[in-house]
């Protein structure tokens, strides 16, 4: 993993504000009477398997991280 | 001005007119405020966003199919009705498919905390594997189609103290019915047995009478085509019973030839005298 520590490799990570977020905040500022349109709808529902797939990598990523074996560092931290 | 003037208050929205009270607001606010002190989660997000698709989806269906009924709701967006899952308006539209389209919430839906994004509906056959089944309240022709699949003395009992027929007095029936009682297309004499046949084997192909209580129930989706095809169907259902009369009557008139005629189809998948 190029000597980087899981910390590290997470930090370097692309990352987004998921989608659904996002498109939560603006249908909850929305008046509900203002109904969608098919668009708006076909939309929504892309953004919510995006947002949806996007989380089940996170999970992925915890899952294995969590099954790393733990590695000693090269060095002696400071205080010990 | 008051809090309590400020309560009455309502006030025309941007959209086209609908009025929103003071009390909408408050609720939108605090629905508002909740979905903030959570909106950075995306789990949450996307429950959030999947529950306003569901209900919008129902808004659009409530507008599509009763837009009369629309126009002049005042029913709020954002209270919660009596299934407390829903708002106002959307628990006006089951009450509307409920009472123009066909009846479903007494069945498996009085539960105000029910979950409807998808319903039931309740079966109007009769369940011939576990329900108690008092031959003298059916009309006489379905009897007649338990013959085939009851088998027991009961049964001929029945048409033995009604009409002094007994089994002896017929041909032995097939263990299963000839491949022609299934047909599509039937001569004018054979298809009120076939109808017959078909609504007590359940196989009419219309849900409202396919459907039994004991089976893994079917449920059905929020949307036009679905709402519309079950209306039409439960109409349908209601023409099956009521088509039974003719065959009633004729049973009356003259039981020994048309339970012949019946059972002879059942057989071999024709009227003997034709």
């Amino acid at each position: 993993m190029n000597g980087k520590s899981p910390l590290e490799i997470l930090i370097d990570e692309k990352e987004q504000i998921n989608p659904a977020i996002i498109l939560a905040d603006e249908l909850m500022r929305r008046a509900a009477a203002e109904l969608l349109s098919v668009e708006d709808v076909a939309k929504a529902e892309r953004v919510l398997e995006i947002g949806a797939r996007e989380i089940e990598v996170i999970d992925v990523h915890r899952k294995a991280f969590l099954k790393s074996q733990p590695t000693p560092l090269s060095y002696v931290p400071y205080g010990f | 001005m008051s809090t309590d003037a400020t309560m009455r208050s309502s006030r025309l929205s941007g959209n086209g007119g609908t009025i929103v009270s003071f009390s909408d607001r408050l609720l939108k606010s605090l629905e508002y405020l909740g979905f903030k002190a959570r909106c950075h989660n995306a789990a949450a997000a996307c429950d959030t966003v999947a529950r306003l698709l569901a209900e919008q989806q129902k808004y659009v269906l409530y507008k599509e199919l009763f837009p009369k009924e629309w126009k002049g709701s005042k029913a709020s967006f954002y209270r919660a009705g009596s299934y407390k899952r829903y708002s106002e308006r959307v628990n006006e539209l089951f009450e509307l498919v409920n009472e123009k389209c066909f009846p479903f919430l007494e069945y498996w839906h009085d539960d105000p905390e029910t979950d409807f994004e998808r319903f039931a509906i309740p079966p109007l056959n009769f369940d011939l594997c576990c329900e108690e089944i008092d031959f003298d309240n059916l009309r006489v022709s379905y009897v007649a189609g338990l013959l085939f699949y009851f088998r027991d003395e009961e049964v001929w009992d029945f048409f033995s103290q009604k009409y002094d027929l007994s089994a002896q007095d017929f041909p032995k029936l097939s263990r299963s019915p000839h491949p022609n009682v299934w047909l599509e297309k039937q001569q004018a004499r054979t298809k009120p047995y076939r109808d017959l046949i078909r609504l007590v084997d359940h196989s009419t192909g219309n849900p409202w009478l396919d459907l039994t209580h004991c089976e893994y129930q079917e449920l059905f989706e929020w949307n036009k085509e679905t709402i519309e095809m079950l209306t039409t169907a439960h109409q349908d259902a209601g023409k099956a019973f009521a088509n039974l009369e003719k065959l009633d009557e004729r049973i009356d008139e003259n039981p020994r030839r048309v339970l012949s005629e019946l059972i002879s189809f059942w057989n071999i998948g024709r009227l003997l005298s034709s």
